[in-house]
């Protein structure tokens, strides 16, 4: 399963856990009276909840930093480098550098799977924004697409397809139509 | 002192916000229908009706938030009226403008106007500077504002005390009420994001009037945008909670919340790390400094976390087991307390980098902003609205069975926040006007959320008339000869 479905279910168990613990919680005090009730001990309880959140979000924080996208393959030397110049309402794609001044309009892209790709992400105009779907239409990776700026997205594409390219940025009203797409194909036979 | 002047302006603004509520939201469905192929509206159309909704809807619950906290600052110390409506008029006179730039001149920059988009110029050429000149108004009026009612809490305050710092040591001789330092750590928010929307707005006009000569760097105005944007929205919603902790345990007939020193570690700690969270919105920037993206993180944990897990304890001990007196106020707050964390808790997925990095501007954003707004800080003020407009009609909150608007309000708002959640864990970006083939998940969707969206302003329509009947009770004259 990929991250998406996860995340959705995790959403969707806690916030029902949530509904679940304040209906109980309001059904307390429908029944109670005057005479006993409230909590026991709420202070010792509220601490001992406070510790365990704390100690949820140190957990959570230190398993998810790692994962950032800024880490992933930091270390390696993508074997393949795509420039894209994103403007309203396309993407200009190609395997060489490409001049704003004179832009042209790039090429077809094919990129071998298992292969550490480099995306060097940037605008002509406003803020675009550069998302991969793959055949299912989800998104695999993204970065924003800055004018004045190079956005570096390293990745490596590991199913073999054909891969759409939908703007994530809100860039004018035609941002619903912009759109790319590229081809991972089988990886290279042995090196 | 509560005097007859601040019942009627308080009034005034009841009725307006409500009005302008239900008008914006309408906007809200319209675009559901319009993505769920329901209705046919041309992409401008589609991003005009967006940007108004974007905009009327931050500011008419950030002012629903200031108003509130106005009328019960009175009991502590006092506050001017005439400020008060002057920021009133200055609203208006800022919506108007706003609505005209958008349909009349078309403009459809987004609610966040990120540069340099409205440079790019796809509507009437004097729509920008209109838009602009909108947002320059509704700052004046606000700061203006904010700055009073803190100036009045300093006369009474002093600095130290204002943010409850006396708490942190034994044996201290004045308390600050909860609502006095949750005010005044959201008021304190809102200037400084106030003045940074002033430094923008600057730099954008500066741009506009060089002809050429002078442009902008993209990044560094992305991050003021959103410092703003994204502050300005919380801090609206605290101003939310400051009105809850004020009247949740004295409407349920409980003793009143105190501050200890946790209530004041918790709040010190929002009014510090909500200044930083923003930067959760620039983390698909790789060229921004990784350092400041890891503090994105962090601070999105730290600047809610303690705030939302104190005041859900608090609710929490105080409706535990303990005999309450269930109205419709206290009720809309406590389901608004639920929203907060609910979509706080969705926040939190988003606003984790390598979540982020597949979540970042599909729908799941407004997913989780609409939970806690509509679910969330609109129930505060429904709350606030429904209790002070009995104090004008004289009429007492009566406990009583509120099934039927209650149940539309909760199946309504939370089933359109489902839709959003929904796709946006299925990638369906926001803000798209139609959804292409590959995405067509996305129709069905936006559909069943326009329909319980509608659910849900039907519930709104049903408190509606109820409120704005008591609220006009302000300007019978017997009301006026009882003053
Ligand atoms: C029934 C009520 C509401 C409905 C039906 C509604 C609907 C919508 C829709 C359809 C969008 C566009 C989503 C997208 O495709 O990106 C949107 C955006 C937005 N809504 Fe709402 N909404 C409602 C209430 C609220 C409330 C209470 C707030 C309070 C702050 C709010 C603030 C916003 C903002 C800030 C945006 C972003 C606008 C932009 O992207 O420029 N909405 N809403
Ligand atoms: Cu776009």
């Amino acid at each position: 399963m990929s991250l998406q479905p996860k995340l959705l279910l995790i959403f969707l168990f806690t916030a029902g856990a949530i509904a679940i613990t304040a209906w109980f919680i309001y059904s307390t005090s429908k029944l109670s009276s005057q005479e006993h009730g409230g909590m026991e001990n709420p202070l010792r309880k509220r601490f001992t909840a406070f510790i365990i959140l704390f100690a949820l979000s140190a957990v959570f924080l230190s398993i998810t930093i790692p994962k950032s996208p800024y880490f992933r393959f930091s270390g390696e030397n993508p074997s393949h480098v795509v420039f894209i110049a994103a403007k309203q309402y396309n993407f200009i794609m190609s395997n060489q550098a490409i001049d704003p001044k004179k832009p042209g309009g790039g090429e077809d892209i094919v990129i071998p799977a298992d292969e550490l790709v480099e995306f060097r992400v940037t605008s002509l105009d406003v803020n675009h924004g550069f998302g991969i779907y793959d055949s299912r239409g989800e998104i695999v990776a993204q970065t924003q697409a800055m004018p004045g700026y190079v956005n570096r997205l390293r990745w490596r594409f590991i199913t073999p397809g054909h891969y759409n390219i939908f703007c994530l940025e809100y860039c004018g009203n035609a941002h619903s139509f912009m759109r790319g797409s590229l081809t991972v194909t089988e990886a290279a036979a042995e090196k | 002192m509560i005097n007859l002047s601040l019942k009627r302006v308080t009034s005034v603004w009841i009725i307006a916000i409500l009005v302008v509520f239900v008008i914006t939201a309408i906007f809200g469905i319209t675009m559901r229908f319009n993505q769920g192929g329901d209705i046919e509206l041309s992409p401008v159309t589609f991003f005009s009706l967006m940007t108004a909704h974007g905009v009327t809807m931050v500011g008419i619950w950030s002012v629903a938030g200031m108003m509130a906290v106005n009328y019960l600052m009175a009991r502590y110390v006092k506050v001017s009226t005439a400020v008060n409506v002057f920021a009133l008029v200055l609203t208006v006179i800022g919506l108007v403008m706003l609505w005209t730039s958008t349909f009349v001149g078309y403009f459809h920059a987004g609610w966040t106007f990120l540069y340099p988009l409205p440079f790019f110029v796809a509507w009437e050429s004097w729509a920008t500077p209109l838009f602009l000149y909108s947002i320059a108004i509704f700052g004046i009026g606000w700061t203006v504002w904010t700055v009073a009612m803190l100036m009045q809490i300093y006369k009474k305050y002093s600095l130290a005390q204002s943010f409850a710092w006396q708490h942190f040591k034994r044996g201290y001789l004045v308390e600050t009420p909860p609502f006095i330092l949750i005010t005044t750590v959201s008021l304190i928010g809102i200037l400084i994001c106030l003045i940074t929307a002033v430094i923008l707005l600057v730099l954008l006009f500066a741009e506009y009037y060089s002809n050429g000569t002078f442009t902008n760097d993209a990044l560094l105005i992305k991050n003021l945008t959103y410092f703003f944007g994204h502050t300005i929205i919380n801090e609206a919603l605290y101003l939310g909670v400051a009105t809850l902790y004020e009247l949740f345990p004295e409407v349920s007939g409980r003793p009143k919340f105190k501050t200890t020193w946790y209530v004041a570690l918790a709040w010190n700690c929002t009014l510090v790390f909500v200044l930083t969270a923003f930067f959760h919105h620039l983390y698909m920037d790789f060229v921004q400094p990784v350092g400041l993206q890891l503090v994105g993180q962090f601070a999105s944990y730290f600047a809610s976390l303690p705030s939302a897990a104190v005041t859900v304890f608090s609710i929490v001990i105080l409706v535990y087991k303990n005999p309450i007196k269930w109205s419709l106020t206290n009720t809309l707050f406590f389901i608004g307390v639920i929203g907060w964390i609910i979509g706080g808790f969705g926040a939190v997925i988003d606003a984790t980098i390598s979540n982020n990095f597949v979540l970042h501007n599909t729908l799941w954003v407004p997913a989780h902003f609409h939970t806690y707004n509509a679910m969330g800080n609109v129930l505060f003020s429904l709350a606030f609205f429904y209790w002070v407009a009995n104090e004008f009609a004289g009429t007492k909150v009566v406990p009583r069975s509120e099934k039927l608007r209650i149940g539309l309000l909760l199946i309504g708002g939370f089933g359109f926040v489902l839709m959003f959640y929904i796709a946006g864990a299925y990638s369906i970006p926001r803000r798209y006007s139609v959804y292409p083939d590959e995405l067509a998940l996305g129709r069905n969707l936006a559909s069943y959320g326009g329909w319980f969206a509608t659910i849900y302003v039907i519930a709104i329509l049903l408190f509606l008339g109820e409120i704005v009947n008591k609220c006009l009770k302000v300007f019978s004259p017997r009301s006026s000869a009882a003053a």
